[in-house]
């Protein structure tokens, strides 16, 4: 049951592969900036607003049924940096 | 599978390329993804000029693929927008056109992208995995209905489902003001483009029409809003658990391991077994050709530390198995 027919890959794919592989590592370090670091502020404002929904309004637990957090269950902000790209 | 973490990506933002790999006819754009290092697996968004040909062929690697707009003339018939492929690798289609170009989303799961004219399958080929459906005008939406479910308003029709992996493709909705106030994370790699609307992600932002993310396992994602609608297309590569929870700070490996305290919580008997055994693949014995294919030819396997080649021996009963069962 193959995924993939054995094959050569041509010399044009082995070119090809590598040049979009660099485009890619260029993307993905444009990305893990964008997100790791500009828009941290922003993105704490937004963890604080979802802590304070889930007392007030509440968390989703499966589909439709919610339920309030307590505030000890509020998790605390660990020291270290936040990341989301990693 | 080795894919960068991609999130997020607007494809709004770089112009389409010239797709040069030999066997491909002049008059094909794309703007990748993603990109599997290892394998040249790959993602991407792709432009067929008006007047398109292409000869009969197939392609070394499965591949999936989604026409957004334009349609697509195949044996006489239109496939247009909404017209969902899956071919599996070596499998042929017939010559197609298109008059007036398409664009659309094509996936080629195990291996970089290759057309080879053809108008009779490989011998290898599975034509009966093959998927054609229309998901706009064959399918209807339905609730998710796994456990732990995502909230009401996100809506999905399933287009490919791998019996072995459970790996799935489908096509999902946010309805207008949807909102989903928890953080998600699954076991598996998962990936997503939207074909049209903008929805929100605590970690990210918006994503707006042509967004794209790749995003491997256990990486937190969620709450989630969506203000006016959204559709997309999305992807796994094994089975999608929601494992929801609400520390906005866990980091990918605390999330690793959690899953792996809820799996020794469920199933116990089957966690130690696994974790405990010598020979950690066990075989699954409706899928036999997981280690050999039909000629009896070794194929790949995934070993802890990577070893592939080795001999299993007479036996390939795990010896904790033996001790089980008392030998």
């Amino acid at each position: 049951m193959p995924d993939l027919i054995k094959h050569q890959r041509s010399r044009e794919a082995q070119s090809w592969l590598k040049k979009e592989i660099a485009e890619q590592k260029v993307r993905f370090r444009k990305i893990e900036h964008e997100m790791n670091v500009v828009i941290a502020r922003q993105r704490d404002k937004w963890f604080d607003e979802f802590l304070e929904r889930i007392q007030t309004r509440g968390y989703h637990v499966h589909f439709n049924m919610m339920r309030k957090i307590k505030p000890e269950e509020i998790p605390k902000k660990p020291k270290r940096r936040t990341k989301v790209v990693y | 599978m080795a894919r960068p973490h991609i999130e997020p990506f607007v494809d709004r933002a770089v112009p389409f390329k010239k797709m040069a790999l030999p066997g491909f006819p002049r008059g094909m754009h794309y703007k990748m993804l993603s990109l599997d290092t290892d394998t040249g697996a790959c993602s991407m968004t792709v432009m067929f000029e008006p007047g398109y040909e292409l000869p009969p062929g197939m392609s070394y690697s499965e591949m999936e693929l989604f026409v957004m707009t334009g349609y697509i003339e195949m044996e006489g018939k239109q496939h247009g927008p909404g017209s969902y492929i899956c071919l599996p690798a070596g499998v042929h289609l017939p010559a197609m056109k298109m008059p007036r170009g398409i664009t659309g989303l094509l996936f080629y799961n195990y291996g970089e992208p290759s057309f080879v004219e053809s108008d009779a399958d490989h011998p290898l080929a599975e034509r009966h995995k093959m998927v054609k459906v229309n998901a706009y005008d064959d399918l209807q939406w339905s609730a998710t209905n796994f456990f732990p479910a995502t909230a009401p308003g996100c809506m999905v029709k399933i287009l490919k489902f791998d019996e072995r992996t459970q790996a799935f493709t489908f096509m999902y909705c946010m309805t207008p003001n949807f909102w989903q106030d928890n953080i998600s994370y699954h076991d598996c790699a998962e990936e997503a483009y939207h074909i049209w609307g903008t929805s929100w992600m605590m970690q990210f932002g918006e994503l707006p029409t042509g967004g794209y993310f790749y995003r491997p396992p256990y990486i937190n994602h969620g709450a989630f809003r969506c203000k006016l609608g959204t559709l997309a297309i999305g992807r796994t590569d094994s089975q999608l658990y929601n494992h929801f929870h609400f520390n906005p700070w866990s980091t990918l490996a605390e999330n690793r391991e959690r899953a792996g305290a809820r799996l020794l919580a469920w199933k116990p008997d089957l966690y130690q077994w696994v974790a405990t055994g010598d020979h950690n693949h066990p075989a699954d014995f409706e899928f036999p050709h997981a280690h050999y294919n039909e000629k009896g030819e070794r194929i790949f396997h995934h070993h802890e530390g990577g070893e592939l080649d080795h001999n299993h021996g007479r036996s390939r009963q795990s010896t904790a198995g033996k001790r089980r069962r008392g030998k």
